[in-house]
């Protein structure tokens, strides 16, 4: 080892707090882009690849119903690569809980392997085309109807091979036979419908059969109610899905929608965006900020060294070779974070991989390292931490050996901004003077600490904000907007009357009708798919609420219009708009009704109209597709288990087992919160730390003249603390609001057509913030001045530097 | 003449790994109230040692030191801190002002630790500063420095007034002056002065001189009469 080398390695003891610390923010910030690029990459590769295995359609059309035999004439429309017909239709499910679920019996044509959307069987076989006979020592009974099972549903409701299931359609009740479990493209993310908050696979799950036996079941012998298409490259895909619309408006069309519009992949993809916005902003937060560390700590090295760089410099060390020497430092620093970093990294995204596989039905391994990733984390952060040295000892060349021997001229003391204002400046104590003045002369580093305080306060502010949106969300939809106990849907509308069966059971306290009708709602030449609900005006289980959370009154004439279709469509209050009525009974019908106010959701979104008017747009009377119960919480029981026993019932939702499933799965996000919060604690520690150290360092002989003066090590420390609190408490004040619109933008990079956070942040963040932000500036003060008790005050004061 | 501070048979030893160096030893001396002291020596001989356990900078390895009676010796820090707070005023051959405050501003500093401080405007005044008192250090001379390190230490009005080589960093005539003011102070507030020097024609101004070598005293010498700074040649 070169005695440069020696120097390196002695300096690096001396400042191994200083070391450890941005080490430690460089590790943090590789291991978040690690964990978080390797999690996106798995994702997204693994999604690829089974798009691709599975052959995942491009565009989807639903229509009331259709001879099967369409498909072929669709197969002829150019720019059509493949086409399936299939039958997809929710029907209710019974189970052992005694709770009503939904299945969404999705039909196959075997060999599967031909489908679009075809299946990946997870565990057990196929199905049987046909009813199955019965095998030689297998317990299958004749007539059974063999089906797979999505396998988060498999396992909510613990079902095996050869368990049975019930469903009910068609008004009977049909007991299916599993026979193991599958996946398909489209149920990687498992959700009814955009106005379920979360999956919850114990009440909604996918059925996957055979299209003989689905035919036979739904009783559309030869007919199929979905098409689905893949394009050829380069296709003018709404072009084709006109065409394809043309061919299938004898049948009815209710809905037809690209990839992007799909459920699950528009979940996925959101989730893939998120995590991309973040995989590049969290790093580039941690790095810049271990950057401009390295750069105060090495700027400050140098200028205290002067005197040695000079020495180095007259015995014909070259600048170059001085200036490496320091940005060797930097070096070191890059590459203990990079392995540190790469270690930790893999942890998380390993943690991360466990989490998605929890939400994501993606059968590929989703375990992968990516080397990629470490690479470029590696070279990303010996980059930037080169580049930070070698800014910061540029100034070694200045350095001129005989110059560097004569003492420095007496640093510091100017007048500042502040002293202008007098009647401030007067009734400052000797001690805040100091600190004003220290920090002024040291801009660049007051600069640069409060930049650092500012980015890790809000941090603070966007990890805790979650909490926050998530509470609101809660709070207003489950207890404001929400006010109902139980929504029960029926398998098809039915008349008001029929309502008194539900009314009577035992524990109902109030019930509301609803019909909701799935619509396209055209205006100005464009069209967009949303749904209506007809509610009676002066609803008391459900409110809704406009764009700027004003409460909202269901009208009894007009169209309430959901914020996001208005948007698209580009349509305001006072609008005339076309509904096209879509569902799946009976022919579709169009009338033209005002739009007289737009209401926003935060969960499911929906236009509103009043029961009337909704069956008016059907051109029927008094009918209703559901209702809204509430119960007497002692009886709910009872009335559960009655719903059970009426076939005409759907499904029923229930309002408290919709809130247990959502606290379960906040429970998850709790974790990763406390690491957010963690890393954001960690990095404003390394940064006041960083800075407490060096003026600590670098004010050792006046403390030490203040000791002698007679000041006690409380009020030594107390005068620094001061200095420290000077651009912590700014950083404080300037983090919170900075916060907010990292909040904001953080929202904006993730906002979806399905859902979005509402940018809410409670006082009390703001509060813990700050407290959290206290918390961490006051111990890395005390851990920067623990020296101050062994400050020996003759060796200080003895010599001039 | 009433004694201030009494050291008796005090020895300091440093520990450098193998080496033990007897910065003093067994060194005894009695300090009367109101009297300038000159302690004179060869470098390393022990001065700047002396005068830091004087002042409560450093305690002695043993040996005991009395201030006004009470044993110091083994003092807490925080009696200590006390002690120079309220008894002792430090005046250092290179000032040690606090760069970010002006010369008033230092001085404030100090006065605002005691109960009864005397008036910082005066103080200033009568070291000569009362023109250059709001300019920070690095836009003062070397002397004028000092005259705001001697109000600094002046304005808590200490018992004890220990200078280190205070005229050290400074040229002929400045020092001088910086000694006149030394001896004002002595005879205006009764304060009790202790100047470290290696500069022997020092001695002249001194009621007392104390010659020390290899870390102990060998020589205490009255003055009869002590001249005044402004006649002393070097
Ligand atoms: N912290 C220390 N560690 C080791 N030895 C020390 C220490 N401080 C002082 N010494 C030694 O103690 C002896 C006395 O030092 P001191 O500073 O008291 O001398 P001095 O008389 O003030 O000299 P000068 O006139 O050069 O200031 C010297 O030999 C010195 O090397
Ligand atoms: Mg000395």
């Amino acid at each position: 080892m070169s005695a440069l080398n020696n120097k390196l390695w002695r300096t690096i003891i001396k400042t191994k707090g200083q070391f450890i610390a941005v080490v430690a923010v460089v590790a943090m910030g590789i291991a978040v882009y690690i964990g978080m690029t390797t999690a996106y990459q798995n994702l997204n590769t693994s999604k690829e690849k089974f798009y691709r295995d599975r052959n995942f359609a491009d565009y989807y059309f639903h229509v009331v119903k259709a001879p099967q035999q369409v498909t072929k004439q669709i197969a002829t429309i150019p720019g059509v690569a493949g086409v399936t017909g299939r039958i997809q239709k929710d029907v209710a499910l019974i189970n052992d809980f005694n709770q009503r679920a939904t299945a969404r019996l999705t039909s196959y044509t075997l060999p599967v392997k031909y489908e679009i959307n075809s299946l990946q069987l997870l565990t057990g076989r196929f199905f049987a085309a046909e009813g199955v006979a019965a095998q030689p020592g297998e317990q299958t009974r004749t007539g059974d109807i063999e089906v797979l099972v999505d396998p988060q549903y498999a396992e909510g409701n613990r079902l095996d091979y050869g368990d049975t299931v019930s469903i009910v359609a068609e008004g009977r009740v049909v007991p299916l036979t599993v026979v193991g479990t599958a996946t398909g493209p489209e149920f990687i993310y498992l959700m009814k419908d955009a106005g379920t908050l979360l999956p919850d696979p114990t009440t909604f799950g996918i059925i996957m059969l055979s299209r003989e036996r689905a035919q036979e079941i739904l009783n559309l012998k030869g007919q199929i109610n979905q098409v689905l298409v893949t394009l050829v490259p380069g296709a003018d895909a709404k072009r084709v899905a006109d065409q394809v619309e043309e061919v299938l408006e004898p049948y009815g069309n209710l809905a037809g929608y690209p990839r992007k519009q799909q459920l699950s992949n528009a979940m996925l993809e959101a989730e893939l965006d998120g995590l991309r916005a973040s995989s590049r902003y969290m790093p580039a937060i941690f790095l810049g900020i271990a950057a401009a560390i390295q750069f105060v700590i090495l700027s400050r090295m140098v200028r205290a060294q002067r005197l040695q760089i000079g020495i180095m410099k007259a015995l014909g060390y070259r600048s170059r070779q001085v200036i490496l020497h320091y940005t060797g430092y930097a070096v070191l620093v890059a590459l203990c974070g990079a392995i540190l970093g790469t270690l930790l990294g893999l942890v998380l995204s390993s943690f991360m991989s466990q989490a998605y596989a929890l939400y994501f039905n993606l059968p590929a391994s989703i375990g992968a390292v990516n080397t990629q990733a470490i690479i470029y984390g590696f070279v990303l952060s010996i980059g930037i931490s080169s580049l930070a040295g070698l800014t910061a000892c540029r100034s070694v060349v200045k350095i001129n050996p005989a110059e560097s021997m004569h003492p420095e001229l007496p640093k510091g003391g100017a007048k500042t901004m502040v002293e202008g204002w007098s009647w401030l400046w007067r009734r400052l104590d000797t001690a805040w003077k100091m600190s004003i003045r220290s920090a002024a002369r040291n801009r660049g580093r007051f600069g640069i600490t409060l930049v650092g305080i500012v980015f890790a306060v809000g941090m603070l502010v966007v990890s805790l904000f979650t909490l926050d949106a998530v509470d609101y969300m809660i709070n207003k939809h489950f207890y404001q907007n929400q006010r109902y106990d139980y929504l029960v849907r029926f398998t098809a509308p039915v008349k008001e009357s029929e309502l008194l069966n539900i009314e009577r059971i035992e524990g109902v306290q109030k019930a509301e009708p609803l019909l909701e009708v799935p619509v396209r709602i055209n205006y100005n030449g464009k069209s967009e798919d949303d749904a209506v609900t007809g509610l009676n005006p002066g609803t008391s289980l459900k409110k809704l609420a406009d764009p700027r959370e004003r409460p909202l009154e269901v009208p009894g004439e007009g169209l309430l219009i959901s914020q996001r279709t208005a948007n698209k469509l580009g349509a305001g209050v006072g609008d005339m708009v076309e509904v096209e009525t879509l569902l799946g009974i009976g022919p579709s019908r169009l009338s033209t009704i005002k739009i007289v106010g737009i209401s926003n959701q935060l969960v499911g979104g929906g236009c509103f109209v009043s029961l009337q008017q909704a069956n008016v747009l059907l051109q029927e009377r008094q009918l209703v597709s559901g209702v809204m119960l509430k119960v007497a919480p002692a009886l709910s029981a009872g009335l559960e288990a009655e719903l059970e026993e009426m076939t005409a019932v759907s499904s029923v939702l229930s309002r408290q087992k919709e809130l247990d499933n959502f606290n379960k799965n906040l429970e998850a996000s709790i974790y990763s919160i406390s690491i957010l919060v963690l890393f954001a604690l960690l990095l404003g520690f390394a940064i006041v730390y960083n800075s407490s150290v060096i003026s600590f360092a670098e004010r050792q002989r006046e403390l030490a003249s203040l000791r002698v003066l007679g000041f006690s090590i409380q009020e030594v420390s107390g005068i620094l603390l001061k200095e420290n609190l000077l651009q912590s408490v700014l950083g404080v004040v300037l983090g919170l609001p900075f916060g907010y619109l990292m909040v904001k933008g953080y929202i904006g990079a993730l906002s979806t057509d399905l859902y979005s956070l509402p940018v809410i942040i409670y006082p009390t963040t703001y509060v813990y913030a700050a407290l959290g932000s206290f918390f961490f500036i006051i111990v890395a003060h005390l851990f920067a001045v623990r020296g101050i008790k062994q400050l020996q005050l003759v060796e200080v004061l003895k010599n001039k530097d | 003449m009433d004694v201030l501070m009494k050291l008796d048979r005090v020895t300091k030893t440093y520990h450098m790994g193998e080496v033990t160096v007897n910065a003093l030893r067994e060194t005894s001396l009695d300090v009367f109230q109101g009297e300038i002291l000159v302690i004179l020596g060869p470098s390393g001989s022990g001065k700047s040692t002396l005068l830091n356990i004087m002042g409560g900078m450093d305690l002695p390895t043993t040996g005991e030191m009395f201030f006004l009676g009470e044993n110091l010796s083994r003092a807490g820090d925080k009696r200590l801190t006390g002690y120079r707070r309220n008894e002792i005023g430090f005046v250092f051959q290179f000032y040690n002002l606090i760069p970010d405050l002006t010369g008033r501003e230092n001085v404030d500093l100090a006065a605002d630790l005691v109960d009864e401080p005397l008036k910082v405007q005066e103080v200033l005044a009568e070291v000569g500063l009362a023109e250059r008192m709001e300019h920070f250090p690095s836009q003062m001379s070397g002397g004028e420095q000092q005259r705001v390190s001697i109000a600094r230490a002046a304005v808590k009005n200490p018992r004890l007034l220990l200078c280190d080589e205070p005229t050290g960093a400074l040229d002929y005539q400045t020092g001088k002056l910086i000694l006149a003011l030394l001896v004002k102070i002595n005879r205006e507030r009764g304060s009790t002065v202790v100047i470290v020097t290696h500069n022997t024609p020092i001695g002249d101004m001194a009621h007392r001189v104390v010659r020390m070598r290899d870390g102990t005293i060998v020589e205490i010498r009255e003055n009869a009469a002590p001249l005044p700074p402004e006649r002393i040649e070097w």
